[in-house]
C-alpha cells in the first residue's frame, strides 16, 4: 500500500518520506546500539569489563558454563519465568474476559486499574510484597518471586488479550449458545481458537518480563532461588568479569528471540484479521 | 408457510433495567410456522423482546413458552432456538461446512450424518460448493445465508432474526427478503423477525406486531394494520399517512361520524373509537392512494365522500407514480400527500394549480391520536 500510496505524490513528500524512513532508522539505532555493547564485552580476553576490548577470547562463555553459580541461576530463571507466564497467562485471560464480555460496570476503571501494577515503579510494588511476603513465610522461595512477577505479568496478558478480544463482536458466542453450546464449549471452540494468539503473545511478554526482571527479584529471592538478571546484580559490585557480560549476553539474545516470536505472531494474526475483514 | 413449527406463547413478559422499562408487560401468541415481525424505531423494545425469546435478556417477569414449555428459566443452549444475527455472526475460524456442521457435532451426531445434513442444508441455500471457504471469503448476502443454514441445520422449532438484512445494500435486500421467505418455506420452524424497516416486514410477514416505547402497539396481517391502524403512530410509521387535526366534538353516529376540522370543514369518517371520542384526542388518517385530484369546477360531491380545496406545491414523478403536495388550508398545515399512478392519468399538474381533492368516506378514519 506504501509503494502505491508513493506513486501518486508530489515529490517533495516523497523526499520528506525518504527523510523520515532515515530518521526512523536513526531513532532505533539509537535505541538499540547500547544493547549490542554488551555483545563485544563478552568476548574480551582481559579479566574485567573493558571497552573497547583489547583481545578477543570467548573463555567468558565456558567459565559461565561451568559455573554452578550461574547454572542455578540460569535454572531459576527459567523454574520463575515459565510458571509466571503461565499464571499471567490463565489469570489474565480470565480477567480480560471478565471486563470485556461480563457485563462489568465502570468497564474502563476496572480495565486501569488491571494495568497498574505495569506502570507502577517495581520499586513501590516490591516494597509492598516484602513484608507479606514475610508474613506467608514465602520470601526467598520461588512461590513468592512467582506470584510478584506474575502481578506484573498479569497486565501484560490483559492488554494482549483485551485486543484481540475486541476485534471479533461479542454475538459470535452468542450465536454459539443459540446453537447449543454451553458457556465451556462456547469459550474453548469460539473463542479460545480466536484469542488464542492474544494469549500467547501475552504470555511470551510475561515471560520476557520475568525473565530480564531486577527489582522484584533482588526484594525477593535469596542464594538458592536468585535469578540471573539477581546475580548479574550482585557479581557486578563484587567481580566485574566478563562472565556478566556473557550472562547478561545470553539474556539479551533470549530476550530478543522472544520478541521476534512476538512479531512474527502479531503478523500472522494481524494477517487473519486483514482476511476477516477483506 | 411451513409445514410445521412451534408455538410460541409469550405472557405478560416484562423487563426492566433499574428504574428504566426496556419491555412493558407484554402478550403475544405465535401459531406455528408464521413468520412473525416485529418492527419500531430503535428503543422501541423489539430487540429486548427478542433477546427473551433468545435466552439472553433475563426477562423480570411473565412467562414464555414454546409448544408448552416454560423456557424462562433455561439458559439459551438449551431452548433450540435458532438464531440469525445482523452481523452474521458467522466463526471466522472454521470453513463453511464447519460453521454449519457446529450445531451438529454439538449434538454428537455420527459423521455420516453431520456430513449428509450440512451438505443439504448448504444446498438449500444454494451454496453447495462453498463447504471449504472461509467466511472471510464470501460476499455478505452469501454469508447471511451460511448462516441462515447454520441456524436451521439442527432442526430447531423456531427461527429468530435480528435484522439479518440490516447491513446490505438495497437491492440485495430486496433479492434475500424473498430467499429468507422461500427458505421458511422449506425448513419446519416458526419465524420470529425483528426489523426497523416496515417495507420489508410487510413483504415478508403473515403477521407483524408494531412496537413503540417497550409496548406492542398493535398487531395483525400487514394489509390489516395498514388500512385499520389503531392510532396515529401505527398509521404513520406504516407508509404515508395523512393526518388531518379534528376541531371539534364528533357528531355521534353508529359507523360514520360527521367530525369538524379547522381546515376542511365537516368530514365524514369511519369511527373506528367508539362513543366519546373526546377531539383533541383524535385524528382524521387518509392515505395518500385514496385522495383523487380534480381540478375545474365541477363540485359534484357524492353523498359518501369528502372534498378538500388546496394549491399544489410540489409535484414528482417516481417509478409509475405521480406523488403531490398539496396545500390545503393556511401555510403552517401539514401538506396533504397524494399518489396517482401515471398510467391513469395525462400529464402532471404543475405547481401552484388549484385542486379538488376528493376521496370517499370509507377511505378516512377517525383514529386515536396515541
Amino acid at each position: 500500500m506504501n509503494a502505491d500510496t508513493a506513486t501518486w505524490l508530489p515529490i517533495r513528500y516523497r523526499a520528506s518520506n525518504k527523510l523520515l524512513v532515515l530518521l526512523a532508522w536513526l531513532i532505533l539505532l539509537f535505541l538499540i546500539t547500547p544493547q549490542f555493547v554488551i555483545v563485544p564485552l563478552s568476548f574480551s580476553s582481559e579479566a574485567y569489563l573493558s571497552f573497547p576490548p583489547a583481545g578477543w577470547s570467548t573463555k567468558w562463555y565456558g567459565s559461565f558454563a561451568n559455573s554452578p553459580d550461574w547454572g542455578r541461576a540460569a535454572i531459576n530463571s527459567l523454574a520463575i519465568g515459565l510458571p509466571t507466564a503461565l499464571l499471567s497467562m490463565i489469570l489474565g485471560t480470565m480477567a480480560s474476559l471478565a471486563v470485556s464480555r461480563g457485563g462489568i460496570t465502570r468497564q474502563s476503571l476496572v480495565a486501569a486499574l488491571m494495568v497498574a501494577p505495569m506502570m507502577l515503579p517495581h520499586i513501590i510494588l516490591a516494597i509492598g510484597l516484602y513484608p507479606i511476603m514475610l508474613w506467608f513465610k514465602l520470601l526467598t522461595s520461588y512461590a513468592g518471586v512467582i506470584i510478584a512477577h506474575t502481578v506484573v505479568g498479569i497486565p501484560l496478558v490483559f492488554i494482549t488479550v483485551n485486543s484481540a478480544l475486541s476485534r471479533h463482536s461479542g454475538s459470535l458466542e452468542l450465536a454459539a449458545m443459540t446453537l447449543g453450546a454451553g458457556p465451556w464449549q462456547s469459550f474453548w471452540k469460539v473463542t479460545f481458537p480466536l484469542i488464542r494468539p492474544g494469549i500467547l503473545i501475552g504470555g511470551i511478554l510475561a515471560f520476557a518480563s520475568s525473565f530480564d526482571e531486577l527489582m522484584l527479584a533482588l526484594f525477593l529471592t535469596g542464594v538458592g532461588t536468585q535469578t540471573l538478571p539477581r546475580l548479574i546484580w550482585l557479581q557486578m559490585n563484587d567481580y566485574l568479569t566478563p562472565t556478566i557480560a556473557a550472562a547478561a549476553s545470553l539474556i539479551f539474545l533470549v530476550t530478543l528471540g522472544l520478541l521476534v516470536a512476538v512479531s512474527i505472531l502479531q503478523t500472522r494474526s494481524g494477517a487473519e484479521k486483514a482476511n476477516a475483514h477483506g | 408457510m411451513a409445514k410445521r413449527g412451534g408455538k410460541l406463547v409469550m405472557e405478560q413478559v416484562q423487563k426492566r433495567y433499574h428504574k428504566t422499562v426496556a419491555l412493558h408487560p407484554t402478550s403475544l401468541d405465535i401459531e406455528p410456522g408464521e413468520f412473525f415481525s416485529l418492527i419500531g424505531p430503535s428503543g422501541s423494545g423489539k430487540t429486548t423482546l427478542l433477546g427473551t425469546v433468545a435466552g439472553f435478556v433475563p426477562p423480570t417477569g411473565g412467562r414464555i413458552e414454546m409448544d408448552g414449555v416454560n423456557l424462562a428459566m433455561l439458559p439459551p443452549y438449551q431452548r433450540n432456538i435458532g438464531m440469525v444475527f445482523q452481523n452474521y455472526a458467522l466463526f471466522p475460524h472454521m470453513s463453511v461446512f464447519d460453521n454449519v456442521a457446529f450445531p451438529l457435532r454439538l449434538r454428537k451426531l455420527g459423521v455420516a450424518a453431520v456430513e449428509e445434513r450440512t451438505r443439504k442444508m448448504l444446498a438449500t441455500v444454494r451454496l453447495p460448493d462453498f463447504g471449504h471457504r472461509m467466511p472471510s471469503q464470501l460476499s455478505g448476502g452469501q454469508q447471511q445465508r451460511v448462516a441462515l443454514a447454520r441456524a436451521a441445520v439442527y432442526g430447531p422449532r423456531m427461527l429468530l432474526m435480528d435484522e439479518p438484512l440490516g447491513a446490505l445494500d438495497k437491492n440485495l435486500r430486496e433479492e434475500l427478503q424473498y430467499e429468507i421467505k422461500a427458505f421458511h418455506r422449506q425448513i419446519d420452524a416458526t419465524v420470529l423477525y425483528v426489523t426497523h424497516d416496515q417495507e420489508e416486514a410487510a413483504t415478508m410477514s403473515d403477521r407483524l406486531a408494531i412496537m413503540n416505547a417497550g409496548r406492542i402497539v398493535q398487531h395483525g396481517t400487514p394489509r390489516h394494520l395498514y388500512e385499520h391502524p389503531s392510532n396515529a403512530f401505527v398509521a404513520s410509521f406504516l407508509g404515508t399517512a395523512n393526518l388531518i387535526e379534528v376541531s371539534g366534538k364528533p357528531e355521534s353516529g353508529e359507523a360514520e361520524v360527521r367530525v369538524p376540522t379547522a381546515n376542511a370543514g365537516l368530514l365524514k369518517a369511519i369511527n373506528t373509537i367508539g362513543q366519546g371520542a373526546m377531539s383533541e384526542a383524535c385524528v382524521i388518517c387518509v392515505r395518500p392512494e385514496s385522495i383523487r385530484i380534480e381540478t375545474g369546477e365541477q363540485a359534484k360531491v357524492c353523498a359518501n365522500s369528502n372534498r378538500m380545496v388546496g394549491k399544489i406545491l410540489d409535484a414528482t414523478y417516481t417509478a409509475g407514480t405521480f406523488r403531490y403536495q398539496v396545500q390545503v388550508g393556511t401555510e403552517t398545515e401539514a401538506p396533504v400527500a397524494v399518489r396517482l399512478p401515471s398510467v391513469r392519468q395525462s400529464d402532471m399538474l404543475p405547481r401552484g394549480t388549484n385542486v379538488s381533492l376528493v376521496w370517499p368516506a370509507s377511505a378516512t378514519l377517525l383514529i386515536r391520536k396515541d
